[in-house]
């Protein structure tokens, strides 16, 4: 294995390398990272991980394990995959190393310059949404994190494939432009597919936005819509809580919520249809963005 | 003297006390090396107004000194409940990293801490762990063996966690096993030791610091890594060298307490990779390790405590050199009569998981 064997992907706000003998994984890869082209290897990566087929003892044979820096962090995954690991843990180490922002927990999509930010807990309906939006004309900024940057207060894309799960394959799926990657069946989180965001998205990847509109989505099955506005001091507190390293980044976290909360205008949205909240966050978007 | 550092090592550990001007490529290549040795708090600390450094590169190094911030502010802040517990009717005495915070020593900036260590007399052992328990403290849950494993033969209890806080806190009554064979009476530790500012809390003497971290470092547990280890005794050496008559303290406690040995690896190896300066009497008055025992620790520890290849699995000579290091540890730590049964159950309780555990145990938190 050399450093020019790795595969480099620029994802915006950071950039992964990833090495792997397995051909199927491979080929996976090309097919979710499709538009993403091919960095130079040697280039710096924030993240470098190579997928291998693990060895040892019997009972890990025909499976997969990820190794990062001489170590291998996680248990070993059935071999098939090898995709859903490394989309979860090159996120993981993602938000071990990119403590130079804040991440939150959200799903970000835009209007030319401008951001509307989805954070959700999981199995809020978050990726969903974020693809549907993606999919109704809005560019994809990222789905997992969404990456404000404390200086500038700016957010910066993460173009990584959206993990939909169980009903959501079919839903999204079944647009005319959605393009998923395979169908990984029976995962610890049930079914999981990747949703590949559109070329033009990723071509822009390094094209950051200002926040403007924050909607903490929350899916209902059956209910009807429900937006309800927050203030600032209840936006501020759920941006923590939807963030992976508010507690790390101290004041400067502090700071990057607060600034955020008080320069976006933020609503609780409560859903059961898909199109009814996109037309209603479109009218949302056109009277306070 | 020590097989040669590769380039990379050596500019690792250069840079993790001056500035560093390189490419990105390299500076990955370090920065990575640097994570998986719990290294990157340092390297940080040191490049914090290095110009040079490329952008990406900056943003990795904010990240760590961030992490590493945070890790002080929790460490500070249990150290700051722990002393609410401390009457004055005993000493109770900080170890390692936290005593290089309260002390605010330059070896403590960038250094990351996983938990508090506390010492105490051991007739006041019980009374301190009560303490602990009254006020919040929680012991790690242990099988009935682990639990007398720690209270018979080991110089610690059990560790306590305070619900809800990030780092354990481990209680000792002394600083090498009961059962090992560098065991001695920690007395002279508690005499020797000093206060510290604004805190009810004492540390060791600065001799004693850097034999019990030769101590930690060469005999204590798994030494897979431990490179940071000898990054501390460097720090503390130089910290403490410029203090007159230092080193005819260092060398005569050491005769004292029977530290000799690891004092000499500490040094050896310090000198070795960091450049430590010490004067030639001082390890020539240390009695030297045959030169069978020399040989083999020459090969040894730079396997097992400098960073493989980060883009490979260890190779089988690192695989190898952690055993051999290991099976070294547990026959300072006890004698054979009793290592091999307990090993033979480690071994048992390690297969019986194997075949019960299910995996992916950890993408619990997978968001």
């Amino acid at each position: 294995m050399t450093p020019s064997a790795y595969r480099l992907i620029d994802l915006g706000a950071a950039r992964v390398a990833v090495n792997s003998p397995l051909n199927d994984f491979n080929a996976h890869l090309d097919l979710v990272y499709q538009h993403h082209g091919d960095g130079d290897p040697l280039s710096f990566a924030d993240v470098r991980v190579s997928l291998l087929p693990s060895r040892g003892m019997r009972f890990w044979k025909g499976r997969v394990s990820l190794w990062s820096e001489a170590t291998c962090p996680f248990e070993p995954y059935p071999m098939r995959s090898a995709l859903p690991l490394f989309e979860w843990g090159s996120n993981w180490l993602l938000a071990q190393r990119l403590n130079a922002y804040l991440l939150l927990h959200a799903g970000v999509v835009a209007r030319d310059d401008r951001a509307l930010i989805l954070p959700a807990a999981p199995g809020s309906g978050k990726s969903t949404l974020t693809c549907a939006l993606h999919l109704a004309g809005w560019r994809f900024m990222s789905d997992e994190f969404g990456v404000l940057d404390p200086d500038s207060g700016n957010l910066l894309p993460l173009l990584k494939p959206a993990a939909l799960k169980n009903r959501s394959i079919a839903i999204i799926g079944a647009h005319p432009q959605a393009r998923l990657g395979p169908v990984f069946p029976g995962t610890r989180k049930g079914d999981v597919a990747h949703f590949v965001p559109l070329r033009d998205s990723i071509v822009e990847r390094h094209r950051h936005a200002r926040p403007r509109l924050v909607i903490f989505p929350r899916y209902r099955d059956g209910g009807t819509l429900k937006c309800t506005p927050l203030d600032a001091a209840n936006t501020a507190m759920r941006l923590g809580l939807n963030s992976f390293n508010y507690r790390t980044l101290g004041a400067v976290g502090f700071d990057a919520v607060v600034r955020l909360a008080r320069t976006t205008r933020a609503f609780e949205l409560e859903y059961g249809d898909l199109s009814t909240a996109i037309a209603h966050i479109d009218t949302l978007f056109a009277e306070h963005a | 003297m020590t097989p040669p550092l590769s380039r990379e090592l050596q500019l690792l550990l250069r840079a993790l006390s001056e500035p560093l001007d390189t490419d990105s490529a390299t500076w990955e290549r370090l920065l990575r090396l640097a994570r998986m040795t719990a290294l990157h708090g340092r390297l940080a600390a040191a490049n914090r107004d290095n110009p040079t450094v490329p952008a990406p590169v900056r943003r990795h190094l904010l990240s760590a000194e961030r992490v590493c911030a945070f890790n002080n502010q929790m460490l500070r802040a249990e150290l700051a409940a722990l002393a609410a517990l401390c009457d004055g009717s005993f000493p109770v005495l900080v170890l390692k990293g936290g005593a290089y915070a309260l002390q605010n020593q330059r070896v403590g900036h960038g250094r990351f801490v996983s938990d508090v260590d506390l010492l105490v007399p051991r007739e006041h052992l019980r009374t301190m762990e009560q303490g602990l328990r009254a006020a919040g403290w929680v012991p790690a849950q242990l099988d009935p063996y682990d639990e007398r494993y720690y209270r018979d033969w080991s110089h610690e209890t059990p560790p306590m966690r305070f619900p809800g806080r990030f780092l354990e806190v481990d209680l000792h009554h002394a600083i090498t096993p009961v059962t090992g064979s560098l065991h001695f009476d920690p007395a002279p530790l508690f005499d020797a030791s000093v206060p510290l500012a604004d805190s009810p809390f004492r540390t060791l003497s600065a001799e004693d610091q850097v034999l019990h971290a030769c101590v930690h470092c060469f005999q204590d547990g798994d030494l897979a890594l431990r490179v940071r280890e000898v990054v501390d005794i460097d720090g503390l050496v130089r910290a403490a060298a410029t203090q007159h008559g230092f080193w005819t303290r260092l060398v005569g406690r050491a005769g004292q307490l029977g530290l000799q040995r690891p004092l000499w690896y500490g040094l050896h190896f310090a000198h070795a990779w960091m450049e430590t300066p010490l004067p030639q009497s001082a390890l020539t008055a240390l009695p030297a390790p045959s030169a069978l025992a020399r040989r083999l620790m020459d090969r040894l520890v730079p396997l097992v405590m400098l960073p493989p290849d980060p883009d490979h699995p260890p190779p089988a000579s690192v695989r190898v050199a952690r055993l051999a290091m290991l099976a070294r540890y547990h026959l300072q730590r006890m004698p054979p009569s009793m290592l091999l049964p307990h090993l033979a159950r480690k071994a048992t309780v390690r297969l019986r998981e194997r075949f019960t555990h299910t995996p992916a145990q950890n993408a619990e938190n997978q968001p």
